[in-house]
C-alpha cells in the first residue's frame, strides 16, 4: 500500500495507545527508502514529558502495514473474503438491519463499541444505535476495563472521572499506594511520575506478581505486598481495620466531608491483620506497616509533606467482586481524609486511549451522553433535546458486554452485531464461548484496519482509519481533552466511521442528524453533555487546537486560559465537595461473601492475566509490528520454580494450561517472581495461546466487570514437538 | 392462621461473632422474602469481637471497634432482634421456644450458636459448677465479655500485677496484648512449655524465651491449687511446687465449654458440645442445627476458635438459602455427603495475634525429622534470630506446620496447609520467602541483552552510542532511544557514561 507522503506537514497529536496519550509529533519520514511514512517523537507532554515507549516509537509501522485492509471484505460461502464496493457494502448493512428487526424485533440488532474510539465516535455510536436502530443492545469493551472503578467512584464521590487531579500531582507524592497496576509495562512513562514517592521510600504496589512495577519498591524505594489472587478485598478491610482500631484517621475530615463512618466501623471490625494474614499470605505485620505508614504520611500531607496517593489498576478491578474492592480502597483514602483535598487523594489508572471519554457518551447500555442516565426522564428529555426527537424513541437499558456476548444468536439474543474498534473474540472472558455466539449471528459486521479474530469471524468488514488520518478529541486518564489530528491523507479505500454511521443512518431513514464531521459531531456533543457529570459544553475545539489544558467538566460558564502550562475547566475535583447534592462523600460499608469457591482445590493454580510492555490490547495493532512481535512473539506462561518442578515443567516446555472452559499451549518461563499457587498469562495472543479461553464470566453484580484476575486451572506438560 | 405461616421462619439462639456471620449471610434470603428471621440474645450487646477483648482490656484500642455488625442495619432489613432475652424452654414438638419474658417465638428451622462459656478451674476459693454462668470473686475474671475486658483495664491502669492462667493461645495473646501496651503480665501454666499442645518442644522453648523477651514473664510447670483473697479481692495464686504467686488480679483462661444445657433440654445429643452429624444437623428432620463453639460436629469436638466457626456460619448460610425447610409430615431426605460442612481441622489454624511476636502454628507438629514414618519433616531453627520452622508434610501436603518469627512463610503456609497444597521439593525455598527479594542478575549482561525494556535498546547498542561521543542520557536517548521511556534505566546508562569518560 502507498501513502500520500507528500500531503504530511509537522503535526503534534498523541499515540494511538494507551490513556496517558503520550504527545507525539509526526514530520515527513526522512528518506523514500523509510519503513514507516512519518518520523514519530516524543513531544514535551504533560504526561510524557518527551518521553515514549516501545509500542509508540513503533506505531507508524501500523499506518502503511501490508496488511492493512483497504476495501470492504464481503464473506464467501468457502469463508474466503471478496472486496465489495462501499455501495454494496452499506445497502446490505441497511437491508440486513431491517429485516432483522421487522423479524425479531429492535433489539436482535446490537452494537459492540470501544473505549479506544475518540469522543465523537463513541458518542455518534450511542446515538445511531438509539436512533437509526432503535436497539437498547450496545455495550463495549470499556466494560471489561473501567466499569468496576467507574461503579466505585460514582457510589463514593457522586462522580467518576478516573483521576480526579492532574498525573502531574503524583510528581510531589511522598506515598503512593499503587494497587493490582503494572505501569512499568503498560504505560513506561507513567514511572517518571513515581520518581518522587521513590525517593521518599513510599512506592507500596500490591500485586500478586512480582511485575515490573513492583521492582520498583526494592531498594528502599518502598515495599511490595503479594497476596493470593482473589484477597486484594480483604486485604484492604485489613489495612482499613488498622486504621480505624489505632485510630489513625482523619476524624475532622470523616465529620465534614463524609457520610457512613458508623456503618464502616462495624464491617471493617472483623478484619484485624493476623485474620486476614491467613487469607491472603501477606504478613500481619506488613498490613500494620502499610497503614502506619500511609497514616504518617497523610498527616505530614497537612502540614505541608508531599501529597500520599492511592490509585487501583485492573489487577484489583477485574474481579466479580471488583466494584467492593475498588470501593475499599476509596474507603482507607477517606478514612486517611485525602479525596477533594491538596494532600492527596484517589485514583483509577485508566487503560484505553479514551477509556475515559469512552464511558462518558453513550455507548454503555444504561448511559446517555455527559454521563447521563438512560432511565432518568429527566436526562432523557434533555438529551432528546438536543437530538430534535421525542424522548420517547431512546431505548432503556440494554444488557452488559458479557451477557450481550454470550447470548449471541440465542432465543433471546441479538441475530445482528456491529463491532466498532474492539477484539471480543480475543478479550472477552470464556472467549470460546463468545466466539461460539459469532458465529451463530445472521448478520456480523466488523469496522477494523485489520484482520482481527473477530473480523475474520464476519459477514462484513469495513476498513476504518487509523490514528493519524483522523480528527477528533480524546479525553485522557486525567479527564483532560486532547486533540488528535491528521497528519496523513487515508488509503483510498478507507472511510471513516463517522462517515459510515451517517450513510448508514441515512438508509435507515434514522431521526435525528449525523455527520462526518469531527467537529460538527463535537460541537453536538458540548450541548448533548451540558449539564451532565461530564460537562463538555464550555470546551472549545480552538482552544483545543491551541493546546489549552482543560479538564472536564467544563460548563460553558468557565472561562480558558490559554497561557502555557495554566489548566482549564476542572483540573482537580471535589476540591469544593462531592458530586452528591450534599457534598458528602460516602463510606460504603463492604461485606466479602462468607463462603468462596474451591479455586484452590488441590492440583488447581490461581491463573491471573496481564499485559506486557510489548503489546496492547489483544495485540491486533502490536502483534503486526515487526519490532514488538520480535521482541514478545508468543505467549509465556510464567510460573514458579517450585511449582514446575512438582509438575515436571522445564524452563521453555510446552504446557496445556485447562479448567473446564477450556485449553491454552503455552511455553513455560520460570520464574520466582510469580506466587507457589499462581500462574500467569499474558492476554495479548490468538488461537490456542490466548488467554481468556480460561477466564471466567462470572461478573460484579453492580458494574457486570467478568472474573478476569483469577481462574483456576491445572497444569499438563507437553512434549517437545513444534 | 396458615397463610400467616407460609413463608418460613428461621430462630438464632445466640449473638456472637459465628451468629453474626450467619445473619450476614442470610441477608439476600431475607431480602428475598426466602424467609423471616428473629435472633435471641442473653446480652444487650450486640455481636462484639471477642478476639481484641484483650487489646481493650490493655487500652489499646476501645469497644467502639469491636462491634461485628451494625444492629441498625440489622433491623433495617427486617431482623427480629431480641436482645437481653432469656431462653427458658425449646418444644421442638409444637416448634417454639419460650422466652423469659413469657413470649413464645415459633420457627421452620432452628440454629443454636448459643457459644461456650470459660472453663472454671477446680480450685479451691471459685465456684467451679461446669453448668453455671461464673460467679468469680473480685479480681478474678475470664476475658469473655467486656464487662471482663473493663474490669481487667482498671487493674491495669492502677499498675496492678496481673496473672494469667492457662498456656493456651487467648492466655498468650492476652499476656502479649498488656506487655506490647507497656503492662509487667505474668502467664502461668501447667506444661513445660506455653501452647504445648499445640507446638513441639525446640518450639515451645523458642516461645517461651521469645515471650520473655516481648516482657511477659513465664511460670511454667506449674500446679495450682487455690486463691487466695483478701479485703481488696484476689491476693495470691497458691501452687504445690511454686509457692504462693501474688498479683492483683487473676485472669483465667483455661478453655472454653460449650453451652448445650438449652439443647440437652430438648432432647438433643450432647457430648463436648451439641452432637451434630456433618452438615451441622442436630435432629433426625433436618430442621435443627448447631454450629461454632456450641456444636461437636461429627466428632469434633469445638475449637474453641472464630476461623471454624465462621467457615461453618457461611456454609450453613448457603445451605439455609439453597434448600427449604423440610415440611411438617414428609419423610426426611438424604443431604448429599458432597456438601457437607467444612472439616475442622483443615480450619483449626493458630496465629498469635501479637505485634512482637510472630508464632503460627497448625495441625500435627510432634514428629521430628529422623522419625521413621509416613511423614517428611523439615526444620529449620535459628534461635538466636527469634526463627523457627517446621513443616510435616505426607506426599508434599501439609499435615502441620509451625513458624516463628518467619511471617511471610508462615501466612503463606496457611494458605497451603488450608488448600492441601502440594509443596516445592525444595523446602528451602519456603525460607526465602521472607528474604528481601535477591537480585536475580549477577550476570555480566551481554552486548545483545536489552538494556531499557521501554525502547527495546540493548547494552551494545547503549555502548555502541557512549562509545560515539554520547557524554548524557539524554544524548543516548536521542541515538539508541535507550532511557526515554519510564526512565528506570537512567542510573544504568549514567555509569557506563561514567566509565567511559576519562576523569
Amino acid at each position: 500500500m502507498t501513502l500520500t507522503v507528500e500531503s504530511l506537514k509537522t503535526t503534534d497529536t498523541h499515540c494511538p495507545y494507551c490513556a496517558l496519550q503520550c504527545g507525539i509529533t509526526l514530520d515527513p519520514s526522512p528518506g523514500a527508502e523509510a519503513r514507516e511514512p512519518v518520523l514519530l517523537s516524543g513531544r514535551d507532554f504533560e504526561t510524557n514529558r518527551g518521553a515514549l515507549c516501545r509500542k509508540g516509537y513503533s506505531a507508524g509501522n501500523l499506518l502503511n502495514h501490508p496488511e492493512r485492509i483497504s476495501t470492504p471484505l464481503r464473506r464467501r460461502t468457502d469463508g474466503g473474503f471478496d472486496p465489495v464496493s462501499w455501495e454494496d457494502a452499506l445497502d446490505e448493512i441497511a437491508q440486513q438491519a431491517t429485516r432483522i428487526r421487522t423479524q425479531h424485533g429492535a433489539d436482535a440488532v446490537a452494537v459492540f463499541g470501544a473505549g479506544g474510539l475518540t469522543n465523537e465516535k463513541a458518542y455518534q455510536l450511542g446515538k445511531f444505535a438509539r436512533l437509526a436502530l432503535g436497539t437498547s443492545r450496545i455495550d463495549y469493551n470499556g466494560r471489561f476495563c473501567m466499569s468496576s472503578a467507574a461503579a466505585a467512584g460514582n457510589r463514593a464521590f457522586g462522580l467518576d472521572r478516573g483521576l480526579p487531579f492532574p498525573l502531574a500531582d503524583l510528581d510531589n507524592a511522598s506515598m503512593i499506594l499503587l494497587l493490582g497496576s503494572n505501569v512499568a509495562e503498560t504505560m513506561p512513562p507513567f514511572v517518571r511520575h513515581l520518581r518522587n514517592a521513590r525517593d521518599c521510600g513510599g512506592l507500596v504496589v500490591v500485586d500478586p506478581r512480582r511485575s515490573l512495577t513492583a521492582e520498583l519498591c526494592a531498594e528502599g524505594s518502598g515495599w511490595h505486598l503479594q497476596p493470593t489472587p482473589g484477597t486484594d478485598l480483604e486485604l484492604l478491610l485489613g489495612l482499613a481495620h488498622v486504621l480505624l482500631s489505632e485510630n489513625l484517621i482523619d476524624e475532622d475530615y470523616l465529620s465534614t466531608r463524609t457520610l457512613g463512618l458508623a456503618s464502616l466501623r462495624a464491617s471493617v471490625n472483623p478484619w484485624w491483620p493476623e485474620r486476614v494474614a491467613t487469607i491472603t499470605g501477606v504478613p500481619a505485620s506488613e498490613i500494620r506497616r502499610t497503614a502506619r505508614a500511609l497514616a504518617a504520611a497523610a498527616s505530614e500531607a497537612k502540614t505541608g509533606g508531599g501529597p500520599v496517593y492511592i490509585l487501583t489498576g485492573r489487577g484489583v478491578e477485574q474481579h466479580a467482586n471488583g466494584t467492593d474492592t475498588t470501593t475499599a480502597a476509596i474507603n482507607i483514602a477517606l478514612l486517611l481524609g485525602l479525596p477533594g483535598t491538596l494532600g492527596g487523594g484517589f485514583g483509577t489508572i485508566t487503560g484505553q486511549g479514551n477509556g475515559q471519554g469512552g464511558r462518558e457518551h453513550g455507548q454503555k447500555s444504561d448511559q446517555l451522553p455527559g454521563y447521563r442516565k438512560i432511565t432518568d426522564p429527566s436526562h432523557r428529555a434533555h438529551v432528546a433535546k438536543v437530538w430534535g426527537i421525542d424522548p420517547e424513541i431512546i431505548p432503556g437499558p440494554g444488557i452488559p458486554a458479557t451477557e450481550l456476548l454470550h447470548t449471541l444468536g440465542t432465543a433471546d439474543g441479538a441475530k445482528m452485531l456491529l463491532v466498532h474498534g474492539s477484539n471480543p473474540a480475543l478479550s472477552s472472558p470464556d472467549a470460546s464461548k463468545v466466539i461460539a455466539g459469532l458465529r451463530r449471528l445472521d448478520f456480523l459486521v466488523v469496522c477494523d484496519f485489520f484482520l482481527s479474530e473477530t473480523a475474520a469471524e464476519a459477514d462484513l468488514v469495513l476498513p476504518v482509519l487509523q490514528w493519524a488520518e483522523e480528527e477528533g478529541t480524546m479525553t485522557n486518564l486525567e479527564g483532560r481533552v486532547l486533540r488528535r489530528r491528521a497528519a496523513l491523507r487515508p488509503p483510498a479505500g478507507a472511510r471513516s466511521e463517522l462517515w459510515i454511521l451517517t450513510e448508514l443512518a441515512k438508509r435507515l431513514d434514522a431521526p435525528g442528524s449525523f455527520s462526518a464531521d469531527a467537529r460538527e459531531v463535537f460541537e453536538e456533543l458540548r450541548l448533548a453533555s451540558a449539564g451532565g457529570l461530564a460537562d463538555y459544553s464550555g470546551i472549545d475545539w480552538d482552544d483545543l487546537d491551541q493546546g489549552a489544558a482543560i479538564y472536564w467538566p467544563c460548563p460553558s460558564s468557565k472561562t480558558l486560559n490559554h497561557t502555557p502550562g495554566k489548566r482549564s475547566g476542572t483540573p482537580r475535583l471535589f476540591l469544593d465537595g462531592f458530586a452528591y447534592p450534599d457534598a458528602l462523600a460516602r463510606l460504603i460499608p463492604l461485606y466479602p461473601g462468607t463462603s468462596r469457591p474451591a479455586l484452590h482445590a488441590p492440583g488447581k493454580l490461581a491463573l491471573v492475566t496481564g499485559r506486557l510492555l510489548e503489546h496492547y490490547q489483544s495485540g491486533t495493532q502490536t502483534r503486526r509490528v515487526a519490532e514488538l512481535n520480535a521482541a514478545a512473539p508468543e505467549a509465556r506462561l510464567e510460573i514458579h520454580p517450585g511449582t514446575a518442578r512438582a509438575h515436571g515443567i522445564r524452563d521453555g516446555q510446552r504446557v496445556a494450561v485447562r479448567n473446564e472452559r477450556g485449553e491454552v499451549v503455552a511455553r513455560a518461563t520460570l520464574s520466582t517472581a510469580v506466587r507457589l499457587d499462581t500462574v500467569f498469562l499474558p492476554f495479548h495472543f490468538a488461537g490456542e495461546q490466548n488467554a481468556n479461553l480460561l477466564t471466567d464470566s462470572t461478573v460484579d453484580p453492580i458494574s457486570a466487570m467478568p472474573e478476569f484476575k483469577n481462574a483456576s486451572v491445572s497444569l499438563h506438560p507437553l512434549g517437545d514437538e513444534s | 392462621m396458615t397463610q400467616h405461616h407460609k413463608l418460613e421462619r428461621i430462630l438464632i439462639i445466640g449473638f456472637g461473632p459465628v451468629a453474626a456471620s450467619l445473619i450476614e449471610g442470610l441477608l439476600p434470603g431475607l431480602e428475598a422474602g426466602l424467609f423471616s428471621l428473629d435472633v435471641i440474645s442473653a446480652e444487650q450487646h450486640a455481636a462484639y469481637n471477642r478476639v481484641l477483648l484483650a487489646e481493650v482490656a490493655s487500652g489499646a484500642t476501645t469497644a467502639e471497634h469491636l462491634a461485628m455488625i451494625d444492629p441498625l442495619r440489622l433491623l433495617a432489613a427486617g431482623v427480629g432482634l431480641h436482645l437481653g432475652a432469656s431462653v427458658t424452654r425449646v418444644d421442638r414438638s409444637r416448634r417454639q421456644v419460650h422466652l423469659g419474658s413469657g413470649q413464645t417465638l415459633g420457627y421452620e428451622r432452628l440454629i443454636f450458636a448459643t457459644g461456650a462459656r470459660p472453663v472454671v478451674p477446680t480450685l479451691n476459693g471459685l465456684d467451679f459448677s461446669p453448668h453455671a454462668e461464673a460467679n468469680l470473686p473480685a479480681g478474678v475474671m475470664a476475658l469473655r465479655t467486656l464487662e471482663d475486658a473493663m474490669a481487667l483495664n482498671r487493674v491495669l491502669n492502677s499498675g496492678g500485677r496481673v496473672l494469667i492462667l492457662g498456656g493456651g493461645i487467648l492466655g498468650i495473646e492476652a499476656a502479649l496484648a498488656m506487655a506490647e501496651a507497656g503492662h509487667r503480665p505474668v502467664l502461668v501454666h501447667h506444661g513445660h512449655a506455653p501452647l504445648g499442645r499445640s507446638v513441639d518442644s525446640d518450639g515451645g522453648i523458642l516461645l517461651a524465651r521469645s515471650l520473655r523477651a516481648a516482657g511477659v514473664e513465664v511460670i511454667s510447670g506449674v500446679r495450682a491449687t487455690a486463691v487466695r483473697r483478701d479485703a481488696d479481692g484476689f491476693s495470691a495464686l497458691v501452687t504445690e511446687d511454686h509457692g504462693e504467686i501474688t498479683g492483683d488480679a487473676l485472669l483465667l483462661s483455661c478453655g472454653v465449654r460449650a453451652r448445650t444445657e438449652l439443647a440437652a433440654g430438648c432432647g438433643l445429643k450432647v457430648g463436648r458440645g451439641i452432637k451434630t452429624n456433618e452438615h451441622l444437623v442436630a435432629d433426625t428432620e433436618n430442621r435443627v442445627f448447631a454450629l461454632g463453639d456450641c456444636a461437636e460436629v461429627a466428632g469434633a469436638a469445638p475449637s474453641g476458635l472464630l476461623a471454624p466457626g465462621w467457615a461453618q456460619a457461611g456454609w450453613l448460610a448457603d445451605f439455609l438459602l439453597t434448600h427449604r425447610a423440610p415440611a411438617p409430615d414428609l419423610a426426611t431426605t438424604a443431604l448429599d455427603p458432597a456438601s457437607a460442612a467444612p472439616l475442622v481441622e483443615r480450619t483449626n489454624v493458630l496465629m498469635l495475634k501479637g505485634q512482637s511476636l510472630e508464632l503460627v502454628v497448625a495441625g500435627n507438629v510432634m514428629a521430628g525429622p529422623w522419625d521413621e514414618g509416613q511423614e517428611r519433616v523439615s526444620v529449620f531453627a535459628d534461635p538466636q534470630a527469634g526463627r523457627y520452622l517446621k513443616l510435616v508434610t505426607e506426599h508434599d501436603v501439609l499435615t502441620g506446620f509451625l513458624a516463628i518469627g518467619l511471617p511471610r512463610t508462615g501466612a503463606e503456609m496457611v494458605l497451603a496447609f488450608e488448600r492441601g497444597t502440594v509443596l516445592p521439593e525444595d523446602r528451602s525455598a519456603l525460607l526465602r520467602l521472607d528474604d528481601p527479594a535477591a537480585p536475580d542478575s549477577l550476570v555480566v549482561p551481554s552486548a545483545d541483552d536489552q538494556l531499557c525494556r521501554c525502547s527495546g535498546a540493548t547494552h551494545g547498542q547503549v555502548a555502541h552510542a557512549v562509545t560515539d561521543g554520547c557524554t548524557t542520557v539524554a544524548e543516548v536517548g536521542a541515538a539508541c532511544r535507550a532511557g526515554t521511556g519510564c526512565g528506570g534505566c537512567r542510573e544504568t546508562i549514567e555509569a557506563m557514561l561514567r566509565v567511559s569518560i576519562p576523569v
